[in-house]
């Protein structure tokens, strides 16, 4: 018994120690990961507070939502952007590992909008076609009102959050397999771009050199643009919100940090950036 | 002079037409150079394309295989003296789980457990997922047993082994069988019902104590199959936390073994003709897990379980034929002897009770505390006195001869006595296994990264204090040990020192 005693006193003194260790504050350093989507905005956040708060180093990279989650999971990020909410067996590993199941802070908003090439006919599509489209269904574009041409899909990897949220939401199958996945919105736009056949789909911020097709929610229904008021009051039908997750809430600098940009001043750059505010 | 002039014109005209000559054969040259270059790398790239498409084409298929495992290498140091060596080095765990996936909503996994004398086959099942609603999945195989702490795996467990009803009730974990699960994608409901064989891990031992079925050989034992129904719901409190709350159903049997069925408190119950027919396994559990963010991570979890438990009995005959020839004045008495023994022992239904409480605190990116208690009562409708002394017991010896004057040999009488002894020992005993226990885990976890871990518990299981103690102080509740030539008791009248202290290393990939 009285080994048990030494045992049970040595481990307690020890774990005292790491309790008072690990409230230390932290250095001031936040690693943002996640959302290709998010990635412009966040690095715009982290340039204008980072001028603003010097002392505070923030570093932004992209790689997906699904690697930044992944990220957020083995503990290598503070804050995880993400353009899609956590799957349930996301949570599940985050309550494994951290006995929490994450906080959730929307911090905008987004249209997915369609990239078309600026040369085709067709300016707008429905829900439905668009399924068939990139499930492989429609392959050429006189069946949606355009040129006799062959349909080239373009889209994300499935580490994106587009990639789950547009699965999801709108092509509801598996995608067609000649869809060519690319790193990134920006290179989906590129690539449409270049591409008088190509269609492509991404956040409505990188729409720049491509045209926007209209979309609308079914055969009857009116057709609309990804605009800051078509996004806002719900009749743009292809819209979400844009998350930043972390593990706990956030406190000391983390929390400053989420504060401000969900301030007129954080929500401001959201705007400017080509997003819609989430207030 | 004039001819040296014309001598020179037509000289730099010559060269001037050679060096243009020259220049156009170089051109000409230097553009079917490139020409063929272009050619040569068009051709080159037009392979790398079809290498691409055939190396993607092979990367494809082996994005479908999956691997993942862990290593539990540990140190343990037992109090127990029963316990020899008191302190070891082992390996709890060396695992490799391998999924494969041929075609969208089908997986095939194996995960063998290697030891190092030892290999096992923890799972083995095909699920077939639904790709329409992406709701239902079927699983068929060996896998786990629809239960919180069951399928939680033991990488992730933060006390280091599962609670002692749980192993009591689902030893090894998994079982044989089938089972659906109903899971829609934006519900947090989870609907589980399993069929399964229902014995895989049980061990069921004789009158004398040696194992009738077959542990670890997933062999099952009888005819009857159990069912086990699990249903789960989570609600979301928004930034604070989630409460999950859950409960399941045991439905199940196994075969008597034998004629004579006992209470929980080893009283008679009934008589069954067919020792193939059934005793019970019903149970219900009720589960709740609550996880808050109070400076961090903490969650509160726990299940409580009650119900039916029926083990086994056990009945053996074995017969022995001898004969005596003696006489008596002019009658000759042969007698031809049958003797039957009879070795039982009565099945008996125990009702149980068990839970455990854990509370976890996560402490930055890299510390976890947790605290466990859990309870199990084998045996409810006992108490700790009564453990020795509650036993049943239908020992018989019956005798019956049948006599027969038949036939005379040199003036005797035979007489012929077929006689039959049946001896029957048939009884069961209340004792250790009816102990309950209570113990207590804490335990550290440091997380290096978040695939290697080193862990640090301490559990201080207490014994019931069970059985009497007579004028020497000595209870009636032992369990004897030789172990390194060292001879001993322990006494469950008292609590007796069982505390372990386990340091582990994980590694998980």
């Amino acid at each position: 018994m009285k080994t048990s005693k030494r045992i049970f006193g040595s481990a307690s003194l020890i774990m005292i120690a790491i309790i008072g260790f690990a409230f230390m504050p932290a250095p001031k350093k936040i690693t943002v990961k996640g959302s290709d989507t998010m990635v412009i905005l966040a690095q715009k956040w982290a340039e204008v507070y980072m001028k603003s708060n010097p002392s505070v180093s923030i570093q932004v990279t992209g790689g997906g939502s699904g690697t930044g989650i992944s990220a957020l999971i083995n503990g290598s990020t503070d804050i995880c952007n993400a353009s899609r909410p956590l799957k349930r067996s996301e949570m599940e590993k985050l309550k494994e590992r951290y006995s929490t199941y994450g906080i959730e802070i929307p911090c905008a908003r987004d249209g997915i909008t369609i990239f078309l090439n600026e040369s085709n006919k067709v300016n707008e599509l429905s829900i439905q076609q668009l399924s068939d489209i990139f499930s492989g269904k429609i392959k050429n574009w006189k069946d949606v009102g355009g040129a006799n041409a062959p349909v080239k899909l373009y889209g994300r990897e499935n580490s994106s959050g587009t990639y789950s949220f547009f699965q999801e939401n709108v092509v509801k199958k598996d995608y067609a397999t000649n869809c060519q996945t690319l790193p990134g919105t920006a290179a989906v736009v590129n690539a449409v771009k270049n591409d008088k056949n190509g269609i492509g789909y991404g956040g409505a911020a990188y729409s720049v050199g491509v045209k926007q097709c209209k979309v609308k929610k079914d055969a009857k229904s009116p057709s609309y643009l990804p605009t800051s008021e078509n996004v806002k009051n719900g009749k743009y039908p292809i819209s979400r919100y844009l998350y930043m997750y972390m593990c706990n809430r956030p406190t000391g600098e983390i929390k400053k940090y989420i504060d401000w940009i969900l301030s007129p001043e954080g929500q401001k750059l959201v705007v400017e950036m080509g997003y819609f505010p989430v207030k | 002079m004039k001819m040296k002039r014309s001598i020179l014109t037509i000289a730099a005209g010559l060269m001037t037409g050679m060096l243009f000559t020259g220049l156009h054969v170089s051109a000409q040259t230097n553009a079917d150079t490139l020409a063929d270059k272009v050619s040569a790398i068009q051709e080159k790239i037009t392979g790398f394309e079809d290498r691409l498409t055939t190396d993607e084409g092979d990367l494809s298929k082996l994005t479908k295989i999956k691997f993942s495992g862990y290593i539990q290498s540990q140190y343990l140091r037992y109090e127990n003296p029963s316990n020899y060596p008191y302190n070891t080095f082992m390996i709890r765990r060396a695992r490799v789980k391998l999924t494969y996936e041929p075609a969208s909503g089908v997986a095939f996994t194996l995960e063998p457990d290697y030891q190092p004398n030892n290999f096992t086959l923890k799972n083995a099942y095909v699920q077939l997922n639904d790709p329409w609603l992406k709701t239902f999945s079927l699983w068929a195989g060996k896998f786990d047993r629809p239960d919180y702490e069951v399928e939680y795996s033991s990488s992730n467990l933060e006390d280091l082994e599962r609670s002692k009803v749980i192993t009591s009730l689902y030893p090894d974990e998994k079982a044989i069988g089938v089972k659906l699960e109903i899971a829609p994608p934006r519900i947090p409901l989870k609907i589980q019902i399993a069929g399964l064989n229902g014995n895989e891990g049980l061990t069921y031992s004789d009158a004398a104590g040696n194992v009738i079925n077959a542990p670890q050989q997933n062999g099952d034992f009888d005819k009857y199959k159990d069912l086990m129904a699990r249903v789960t719901y989570g609600f979301k409190l928004g930034n604070f936390g989630a409460l999950n709350i859950g409960a399941h159903v045991y439905y199940g049997k196994v075969k008597a073994n034998s004629y004579d069925v006992l209470n929980s408190d080893y009283t008679y119950n009934k008589s069954i003709s067919n020792p193939g027919n059934s005793v019970k396994r019903n149970w219900v559990g009720f589960e709740a897990q609550l996880y808050m963010d109070v400076l961090g991570g903490l969650a509160l979890k726990g299940e409580y379980l009650v119900g039916v438990n029926g083990t086994p009995g056990y009945y053996s005959t074995t017969s022995t034929t001898s004969q005596s020839v003696s006489s008596s004045n002019d009658t000759l008495f042969v007698r031809n002897i049958t003797t039957t023994a009879v070795s039982a022992k009565p099945a008996i239904e125990k009702n149980f009770m068990g839970y455990y409480v854990y509370l976890i605190k996560n402490i930055g990116k890299r510390h976890q505390l947790a605290v466990r208690y859990d309870y199990y009562d084998p045996d409810t409708k006992i108490s700790g006195k009564q453990i020795g002394t509650n036993k049943y017991a239908a020992n018989t010896t019956n005798i019956t001869d049948h006599y027969d004057y038949s036939g005379s040999a040199n003036g005797n009488v035979i007489a012929t006595d077929s006689r039959t002894i049946k001896t029957v020992t048939n009884s069961l005993s209340s004792g250790t296994g009816d102990v309950a226990y209570g113990t207590w885990t804490m335990a550290y976890s440091y997380y290096f990264t978040d695939n290697i871990k080193v862990q640090l518990a301490y559990s201080v299981p207490l014994n019931e204090k069970a059985g009497k103690v007579d004028d020497n102080g000595n209870g009636n509740v032992i369990s004897k040990y030789n172990v390194n030539n060292i001879a001993g008791v322990l006494d469950y009248s008292k609590v007796f020192p069982q505390n372990t202290l386990t340091l582990r290393l994980q590694v998980k990939f």
